[in-house]
């Protein structure tokens, strides 16, 4: 195999793959990067059993051919190297030659058979949507996926195509976020998958701004079609829980809230609350909040905002990191923050389709 | 307390702490579905009331159940809903199903025989060592020894022990991977891997496990590519800290074709000897094998058999069932006699080995009327000599013993003498005369 390539287009197509690779180190070949010669390119391959990525760069092929090679290394010689243009030549035993301007690397690589066949999606249920709409819906759930592994169907993001609708789901068992979004696909097409943790980050590296992703899916792989790139992982089994339950059905008060404002006030707060078990207070009086934190043995803190506010005073405690991190993944500039009694699950939303319930924090039985 | 009881006043003094939409969000249909004094188990209708009662409310109900019951209780959930049951996408259906029966049902295509477990080897001071060392293996897998090595003649319960160890270990771990195979299938899997191109599939099975055990190991002798396969393969098991089991016949080190760096490895971690049961043992052994099979058997007949078949549990166990279907389909009384007749094949086998150079050398003398002297001594005319040779002969194909030790037994002689003793008499079985001869003293000295 030799072929030509900028170090631009390499080191892009690597990054795209490197962060697949598996840390475990029972098949070396996973910690590989397949580089397979096409048309008119070339092909990266990673894998670690779980989720696969494949993305196709350009590349000027003399001789057709293929090897993997260590992906990490690969990729820090070339994000180092000093001039664009670079080749990069692989003979029978699988040692890699990279030459650019006067630098000259050897590798060692493994054979092309001992890397997985790459997973095909059969029978599939295909979906497409905007790129920028299914980044969007991502950003504000993926946050809210629990990292508890003994839950692990919690362990992905919810994906519920019901009534021309995608609905994306992620909770951990104190709080739960929610995104849904108008989608025309036939009835026979209806589902829920869950996509795990892994494949959601890489995703989310993938997505851009512009153009459509593709989305197939069959019993038990889901592929992503985004751009030049092609991202299948293996599904996680088993049926997401009724999170529906979740949700209450009305609530009393309604407070609407600058994001940012709230976001600052609540994350200078926090500081006073390092340690995990403690909380932050909302204090809500007329016309007006008052977070306060309280720490036993490192102090206190407070901070008022004003607000548009004629309920009763009442007051509640939430973890206040599931408080920023909604408000850091939101876009808008008002968020409406709707509150039964100090006892009942906070509900945050914005204009558009969307939900996040927090649980308060039982401070005083 | 009565069930109902107890979640009644626990659901009191829950509902007076919580608000009455979270009360009926989350307790509303919740019950006690077991209390065993230490766990209290509630059944919940869907996993996500778990989720969140677990997060949210389990100090709070926890506070309750003391409360009510005044000893402390581990609080537990399960869910009544069948997860089957609700109307999930049917994509996602049959992985929920395939799941399920992955952990829950029996390990059905380990190849084990479930009736191979610890608790059913009879235990003597020829297996004490390697028992103990199985139950350490299966206790905690790659901790201890790894690799185990057991070795010992056939039917002495290697397999027995292996299939132990793997049940040990799925019973207190469901999950594990416990990968049981012969050389043999280890063998055949890898042709067939390589005649299908599905070598990265091979590797992926065995590569995986977390225990891997692979029975009559010397099996592997002189399959090269084979035996550099499963080199890898236990490299790449041993450095992930996975258990590895294997038994052979023979120690490693004389398991002939292996290559030396397997060896090495096979040595590395524990090797345990199984050794013939001695008297005691084979007579408890026949004492278990007949509880299980509910046969009664007279102790003397299980002491005839103990002191008759010495090498081989299996074969112990085959005699036993002989006797034993003997008695069941024949309504005449079990005499010595009859169990000598109905095993004559087995003891003339055991026999076979019993086979002495002292007795070969007597009856070969007797029979060709030499003194027994001359079996040991310098002369060598025609007549005295080739009697001689014979009796090298038998003493080889009889006997267990090496080359020297016969040299030895025949008065000091080198083992080329013997070598060349057999290939002479071997070349001289063509005539007549001497293989009957032969063939006459080796049924006299088998029976």
């Amino acid at each position: 195999m030799k072929f030509a390539i900028t170090k631009e287009a390499l080191l892009d197509g690597l990054q795209r793959t490197q962060n697949v690779v598996s840390n475990r180190t029972t098949l070396p070949v996973l910690s590989n990067v397949l580089i397979e010669t096409t048309e008119n390119g070339i092909r990266l391959t990673t894998t670690d059993l779980e989720v696969s990525m494949r993305c196709e760069i350009p590349a000027q092929v003399e001789k057709a051919g293929s090897t993997t090679i260590p992906v990490r290394r690969l990729a820090a010689i070339v994000r180092e190297l000093p001039t664009s243009e670079l080749t990069l030549e692989t003979d029978s035993k699988n040692l890699t030659t990279l030459r650019c301007g006067s630098s000259f690397y050897k590798m060692y690589g493994l054979a092309k058979d001992e890397f997985p066949a790459f997973p095909s999606v059969a029978q599939t249920k295909e979906f497409k949507f905007k790129q920028s709409e299914l980044k969007d819906g991502l950003r504000k759930t993926a946050y809210a996926i629990s990292v508890d592994e003994t839950r692990y169907v919690l362990n992905g993001i919810l994906f519920s195509f019901k009534e021309n609708k995608l609905t994306l789901v992620a909770t951990d068992g104190r709080r739960l976020a929610l995104f849904e979004t108008d989608l025309e696909f036939p009835k026979s097409q209806e589902g829920d998958l869950i996509v795990p943790t892994k494949a959601i980050n890489e995703i989310q590296r993938l997505l851009g701004e512009d153009g459509e992703v593709t989305i197939s899916a069959s019993e038990n792989l889901i592929s992503f079609a985004i751009g030049g790139s092609l991202l299948v992982s293996k599904l996680v089994e088993g049926n997401y829980p009724n999170y529906r339950q979740v949700i209450p059905a009305e609530t009393k008060e309604r407070i609407t809230l600058e994001r940012e404002a709230f976001l600052n006030c609540v994350r200078r707060v926090s500081l006073l609350s390092t340690d995990k078990t403690s909380s932050v207070r909302l204090n809500f009086g007329k016309n007006n909040i008052d977070i306060t934190a309280n720490t036993p043995e490192v102090g206190e803190a407070k901070e008022s905002l004003a607000v548009q506010y004629r309920g009763r005073e009442f007051s509640i405690a939430f973890n206040p990191d599931f408080v920023i991190d909604p408000l850091r993944n939101l876009p808008n500039d008002e968020i409406y923050l709707e509150l039964i009694d100090e006892m009942s699950p906070g509900v945050i939303k914005i204009q558009t389709p969307f939900l996040y319930v927090l649980m308060p924090m039982r401070v005083s039985v | 307390m009565e069930l109902q009881v107890i979640w009644r006043k626990v659901s009191e003094v829950v509902r007076g702490r919580i608000s009455p939409d979270g009360f009926q969000r989350w307790f509303g249909d919740l019950s006690v579905s077991s209390d065993d004094g230490k766990v209290l188990t509630f059944s919940v209708p869907n996993p996500i009331h778990k989720f969140f009662i677990e997060s949210n409310y389990l100090t709070l109900l926890q506070a309750a159940v003391s409360e009510v019951i005044s000893t402390p209780r581990e609080i537990r959930f399960v869910c009544t809903e069948n997860e089957d049951a609700e109307p999930a996408a049917p994509a996602v259906e049959p992985t929920s199903r395939s799941r399920r029966e992955r952990v829950d049902a029996p390990p059905v295509n380990t190849g084990m025989n479930v009736r191979n477990t610890f608790e059913s080897y009879v235990v003597g001071s020829n297996n004490q060592f390697a028992f103990a060392a199985s139950q350490a293996v299966a206790q905690e897998p790659a901790k201890t020894y790894n690799p185990l090595f057991i070795y010992g003649g056939s039917g002495l319960g290697k397999t027995h022990l292996l299939q132990a160890i793997g049940h040990q270990v799925l019973a207190s771990k469901k999950s594990a991977r416990v990968v049981y195979l012969s050389s043999e299938q280890f063998t055949n899997e890898f042709i067939d891997a390589i005649q299908h191109g599905t070598l990265v599939k091979f590797r992926k099975k065995y590569r995986q496990a977390d225990v891997l055990m692979i029975d009559d190991i010397h099996f592997l002798a002189g399959k090269e590519r084979s035996q550099e396969e499963f080199f890898h393969t236990f490299n790449a098991l041993h450095d992930g800290h996975k258990q590895i089991v294997l038994s052979s016949d023979r120690p490693a080190c004389e398991i002939e074709k292996l290559e030396q760096r397997l060896v090495s490895r096979f040595e590395w971690g524990m090797t345990a000897e199984l050794q013939p049961p001695d008297m005691e043992t084979r007579i408890a052994i026949l004492k278990s094998k007949a509880a299980n099979l509910q046969l009664s058997l007279e102790p003397w007949i299980i002491e005839f058999l103990a002191d008759k078949i010495r090498n081989n549990v299996r074969r112990l166990e085959g005699a036993l069932m002989r006797v034993a279907s003997y008695r069941s389909l024949s309504e005449r009384e079990i005499t010595r006699e009859t169990i000598e007749s109905l095993l004559r094949d087995i003891f003339q086998e055991q026999a076979k080995r019993a086979v002495t150079i002292d007795q070969i050398q007597r009856r070969v003398a007797e029979h060709f009327d030499v003194r027994l002297a001359d079996m040991t001594s310098k002369r060598r005319p025609a007549n005295i000599a080739f009697p001689r040779q014979i009796a090298m002969y038998l003493a080889r194909s009889l006997t267990g013993a090496s080359l020297t030790e016969i040299g030895d037994a025949f008065g000091g002689k080198d083992h080329g003498t013997v070598i060349h003793a057999v290939k002479l008499v071997t070349k001289r079985m063509d005539e007549e005369k001497t293989r009957h001869a032969v063939q006459l003293l080796e049924t006299q000295l088998q029976r």
